[in-house]
């Protein structure tokens, strides 16, 4: 276990440079980070030579590529394009995204299984027919729609029809009131008007993510269950004199477990770059916002800081799922 | 043979399946019962109903399967039970060994802790007699080192072993009717011989009736002590193992003995039965063996044939069953016959 450990951890180490090396020809490609300065009238050479000299943009950019990787190894990303540490707005934006992510997440892996189970065991009843069809539909509607959906058509009018259009119940902009907890106002920092807070903000972007991704995990384990409610070993189960709840739990879902849970890790891994879309609807200043800011402006180390933290997380996730595959199923070895 | 009362008691039962296509029939008016100490062997090709017969007893058909007719255990019926009074026979007094040992045993489980639910769903013992009675199970069924492998995991035991396994599931609580549908099928030749051999030793044992389900004469040829021929759903032959062995009266029952490699090293060639049997859904209206058979007439294929006694206690579903009686040698059938 130990040495599978270490030797993921060794591979991760080239693979994370080859990600590094892609992300900063994407990101020098991506455009000239002072082009403003450029285009602007009667702004003298000397100043456009000398932001040159600060970004870095005046050596070549192999030379750039191996600066950059010499400070990120030691955990310095560099300014962003106004100056500000990358590595402070990354982290505070990455917060931001976990919370939102986390909750949705986890709701939606509960919802989304639990219907594919119910469906499987239930498979061709009026439930399976009704569960498959909406959750096609609602795994085939792209964010966007859903998203502005259930912001304009649902949640605006909602609040105006109780009467609090202009305090909305349910806010569809930012993940937090703007000057909530402050001196003047300390009834406001206690824990429990912090959660109300979160969660008027949270509950349409999580929402949102709960309708598009709850149905790819209810249809992927649907599909997990039929495989096992159909295996050998159920059978066997069902001829000890079993009770079908105790069959379909403790052998037929237990078994499933082993792909499901797979599936959670890697899917996991790739939110952690935001929920782009879902982030940008809602205006949640999120890592979806860091990304989607970060090519609009063009501004290099922070973009360069979205794509390392992704392609951590990406690889992290992918060693959970292999060790959430090894305890899964007992035959499977990590050495 | 049986006594007074027989264990298992099987009589006119039959399955379909509705389907898309139409209704399968699976199983057609099957009767036969089994006493305590004695084994049955049920044997046919694949789909010939069989194992929806076992499945029957077990109640572990499909929910969209018919069934008709009548199983009595000890006298209570079993068709029509309820799921949950069913449960109280599954695994206790009728308990299944399945074909494929491989596939059978949940792989995500040690080998001890499914024979100790099997213990556990039955009777009210601790986690600790379980676990103990899963080791005493293993000794039984001869796994070495038994107080170890109990915490093996099935992908641990070789295929023999799980075979092994699956018959200790089987007898955890002593059943009345066990209940082996092509226990040696998926085993190497070497295996099977142990596996049938470990069988009748646990019958000698813990006296229980054995249905022994097989499309291998040779499995069942030294081991029954009466067997029913299957065909198309029905029983088309049913006796001693001496009387379907030695003067088979069914040229189904013929033709099996013929496809099997008795002579070896003879170098004699196998006699195969030519033709594929009938579609289920749509059962020719005679007999359903007529259009493979050697000797079938016109009313063969009109006239459905009944099963009639050649001998006290042997039965045949044939037309021509006192042709067969007198031909100097029913076994040479098929021979040169090529339709």
């Amino acid at each position: 276990m130990l040495f599978f450990v270490i030797r993921r951890v060794l591979v991760s180490i080239p693979l994370l440079l080859l990600a590094s090396i892609v992300a900063f020809i994407l990101v020098v490609n991506t455009g000239d980070p002072i082009e403003d300065l450029r285009t602007k009238p009667n702004v003298p050479k000397a100043t456009i030579a000398l932001r040159e000299h600060q970004l870095g943009l005046d050596k070549p950019v192999v030379e750039r590529y191996v600066t950059w990787l010499g400070k990120a190894v030691h955990g310095d990303f560099g300014k962003t394009i106004k100056n500000k540490p990358v590595w402070a707005e990354v982290s505070r934006s990455m917060g931001v995204t976990l919370r939102l992510v986390l909750f949705a997440s986890i709701v939606s892996i509960l919802v989304g299984v639990l219907i594919g189970v119910i469906s499987a065991v239930k498979q061709y009843s009026w439930f399976d027919h009704g569960a498959t069809t909406g959750a096609f539909l609602l795994y085939s509607l792209p964010v966007l729609a859903v998203g502005s959906f259930l912001k304009y058509v649902l949640a605006i009018r909602f609040n105006r029809w109780i009467g609090r259009g202009d305090n909305p119940l349910i806010k569809t902009i930012g993940e937090s009131t703007p000057n909530f907890c402050t001196k003047s106002k300390p009834y406001n920092c206690g824990f429990i008007p912090s959660v109300t807070d979160f969660l008027s903000h949270a509950f349409l972007p999580m929402l949102t993510l709960v309708l598009i991704s709850f149905a790819g995990y209810a249809r992927f384990s649907r599909a997990a269950m039929l495989e096992t409610l159909n295996a050998d070993y159920v059978r066997t189960a069902r001829a000890k004199g079993l009770s079908e709840r105790r069959v379909i739990v403790k052998h037929a879902f237990r078994n499933a477990l082993t792909t499901i849970a797979t599936i959670v890790s890697l899917d996991f891994g790739a939110l952690i770059g935001g929920a782009i879309l879902t982030e940008t609807i809602f205006e949640w200043h999120g890592m979806g916002r860091v990304l989607v800011e970060s090519i609009n402006k063009i501004d290099p180390n922070l973009l360069l800081c979205w794509f390392f933290v992704t392609a951590v997380a990406v690889i992290v996730f992918n060693l959970v799922a292999d060790f959430a595959y090894a305890f899964l199923d007992p035959r499977i070895r990590l050495d | 043979m049986s006594g007074s009362e027989p264990l298992l008691k099987v009589t006119d039962l039959s399955v379909e399946f509705p389907t898309d296509d139409g209704v399968v029939k699976a199983v057609r008016g099957v009767s036969f019962e089994v006493g305590r100490h004695e084994i049955l062997g049920i044997v046919g090709e694949s789909g010939c109903g069989k194992s929806v017969t076992a499945m029957a007893i077990m109640g572990l058909l499909p929910s969209t399967a018919r069934v008709t007719g009548s199983i009595k255990f000890r006298g209570e019926e079993l068709v029509g039970l309820k799921p949950r009074e069913m449960r109280a026979y599954r695994g206790n007094k009728i308990a299944m060994v399945f074909q494929d040992p491989m596939t059978a045993l949940n792989p995500v489980y040690k080998v001890g802790s499914q024979l100790a639910e099997a213990v556990r769903v039955h009777q009210t013992v601790s986690r600790k007699q379980a676990r103990a009675r899963a080791i005493e199970l293993l000794e039984m069924v001869q796994i070495p080192q038994a107080a170890t492998r109990v915490d093996s995991y099935p992908h641990e035991f070789s295929g023999g072993m799980r075979q092994r396994a699956m018959i200790a599931m089987a007898i955890a609580n002593s059943p009345d009717v066990l209940i082996a549908d092509e226990p040696t099928t998926a085993l190497d030749v070497t295996v099977q011989a142990q596996i049938l051999e470990m069988l009748m030793g646990l019958q000698d044992q813990l006296d229980h009736a054995i249905v022994l389900i097989t499309h291998d004469l040779g499995v069942v040829a030294g081991m029954v002590d009466r067997m029913q021929v299957m065909y198309a759903g029905q029983v088309v032959e049913s006796g001693t193992a001496d009387d379907v062995f030695y003067s088979p009266r069914m040229p189904y029952s013929i033709g099996l003995l013929g496809s099997l490699p008795a002579h070896a090293g003879t170098l004699e060639r196998l006699k195969p039965i030519t033709g594929a049997p009938p579609s289920l859904i749509n059962l020719p209206a005679g007999c359903p063996f007529s259009p493979r058979c050697p000797i079938a007439d016109s009313v063969c294929e009109s006239t459905e044939a009944q099963l009639v006694a050649v001998n006290e206690g042997h039965l045949s579903r044939c037309h021509h069953v006192k042709e067969l009686n007198e031909m100097p040698e029913p076994l040479r059938l098929f021979e040169g016959v090529v339709k």
